[in-house]
């Protein structure tokens, strides 16, 4: 399975990086390939390519704010998530966001 | 509606976003000349308009800053409009946010005008079809046209006089409150709970807004109270840690260099991974913290003539500043203490939060 997703908050320092790296660690952790773009203060951090959004199962975006270059991900399942959750239970989030996607098909 | 509500604060999120370095920049350019002229003993720059040498110099390096401050609304509707409907929104929200200051509608206006401008744009894409020949001259000709002519309608026309007078008089009324003793300890109790409450999440951004909004209107009081909280939990997180070594992990130990850094520079975010340990327990006693440093900064008479600088040197721009640094070690200290009493740090935080089942969490899928 492979996951990209996109992390923002208002000021970008702090909830950004963490929701994005709980995120990678909890798809380690459960044998996912998840990349996490963080769209903070500093702009784009680890950005997503357009190669690997084509590749990607699902889109997981950790904000409720305007995320920039969704146009990547045309066609391609987006599953929006709060952000302090995504720091709270990010294995939770993954499971549940994998449940959704099993429903759909 | 539920979703439109959830919606529409993302969007202001999104402008609070664009606006925050803007915002912080400019009153840093505001008040570096202020505190040079103090340390000469002038109290204002205003009289130094026409002379020569460096008080003028001085003089036009405070007019640029308060021109970045004036741009509070102007910024702010412009891009809560291109959150809501991308490029062609944000010309008539920055026009809106433009109108709302010069007419006095202020904040309020900003967002009425921010929100006519995108949802105008986001309704014209739907809803308007054009032949395939003259597609292109939707993005850039339609929308913007009429979601311009829609904000000059309603910000120009119908809606100035009676947001100027709303407007005026909630800013009259705060005023108020800021000079009175016993309103003016309510609205630090308040704001220092709110500040400390979500560290960096919508109420701790509303209230620092509330604090910049005030502050676009000459009212420095707030931001008092709100800088002295941001400072509270990050530096209580790290004199917890210095103070009470065993009761935390290895990691939340080492953590707790960074949030002497969060907290002198002002940034409550780093007391996250702390408050996450136990949230239940420690999100009333950060909130209890703050309020208690936001009162005793009020209580010993920090006030401000200047629009207050953030973070822990922030001191020099407040009139007091004694109090300022006595009311964030209050706060810092108390959360410090009663946090390592309740709480022990010194647990495993790898893994999921156990409060958090699959059930809770909200998801929201579409297909882009």
């Amino acid at each position: 399975m492979k996951i990209v997703g996109i992390s923002a908050c208002p000021a970008g320092l702090a909830h950004t990086p963490m929701a994005a790296k709980a995120l990678e660690k909890a798809g380690r952790e459960m044998g996912l390939d998840v990349k996490m773009e963080q769209q903070g203060s500093m702009g784009q951090v680890n950005a997503i390519t357009p190669a690997e959004a084509r590749a990607a199962d699902f889109v997981i975006i950790a904000s409720d704010q305007k995320i920039q270059g969704m146009d990547r991900f045309k066609g391609k399942p987006v599953i929006r998530v709060n952000i302090t959750t995504c720091i709270k239970a990010p294995q939770a989030v993954l499971t549940k966001c994998m449940q959704a996607m099993e429903g759909k098909k | 509606m539920k979703k439109f509500f959830k919606d529409a604060v993302g969007h202001v999120m999104t402008g609070i976003g664009y606006m925050l370095p803007l915002i912080v920049a400019a009153s840093l350019v505001v008040a570096i000349p202020k505190i040079i002229a103090l340390c000469m003993g002038i109290t204002s720059l205003d009289p130094y308009a026409e002379t020569e040498g460096f008080t003028h110099i001085l003089y036009l390096i405070e007019q640029v800053g308060w021109t970045g401050i004036g741009l509070t609304n102007t910024v702010l509707a412009g891009f809560i409009a291109y959150s809501i409907a991308d490029k062609p929104a944000i010309g008539a929200g920055l026009i809106g946010g433009m109108v709302a200051s010069n007419t006095n509608a202020g904040f309020l206006g900003a967002l009425i005008a921010a929100f006519a401008a995108g949802y105008t744009v986001k309704w014209a894409k739907e809803h308007i079809h054009l032949p395939e020949a003259m597609q292109q001259i939707m993005p850039l000709v339609i929308c913007p046209f009429l979601a311009t002519g829609a904000v000059a309608l309603l910000m120009g026309v119908i809606l100035a006089g009676p947001l100027s007078f709303i407007n005026a008089s909630l800013v009259e009324w705060l005023r108020q409150l800021c000079t009175s003793g016993t309103s003016q300890l309510v609205l630090a109790l308040i704001l220092g709970a709110m500040i400390c409450s979500d560290m960096g999440g919508p109420i701790n951004k509303s209230a620092w807004m509330a604090g910049n909004v005030l502050m676009t209107e000459g009212i420095f009081q707030p931001n008092v109270f709100i800088n002295c909280a941001i400072c509270i939990p990050p530096l209580a997180y790290a004199i917890a840690t210095t103070i009470r070594k065993k009761r935390f992990s290895a990691d939340l130990y080492e953590g707790g260099k960074g949030c002497w850094v969060m907290g002198f520079i002002g940034i409550t975010e780093g007391a996250i991974p702390y408050t996450l340990v136990k949230p239940q327990v420690l999100i009333p006693v950060n909130m209890i913290g703050g309020a208690l440093g936001a009162a005793v900064t009020c209580l010993l008479g920090a006030t401000a003539e200047i629009p207050p600088v953030g973070g822990i040197y922030g001191f020099i721009s407040i009139a007091n500043g004694w109090a300022y640094l006595v009311g964030i070690l209050a706060g810092a200290l108390f959360i410090a203490f009663v946090s390592t009493w309740l709480v022990n740090f010194n647990v495993n935080v790898e893994g999921d939060s156990p409060d958090i089942s699959l059930d809770d969490i909200d998801i929201d899928i579409t297909i882009e």
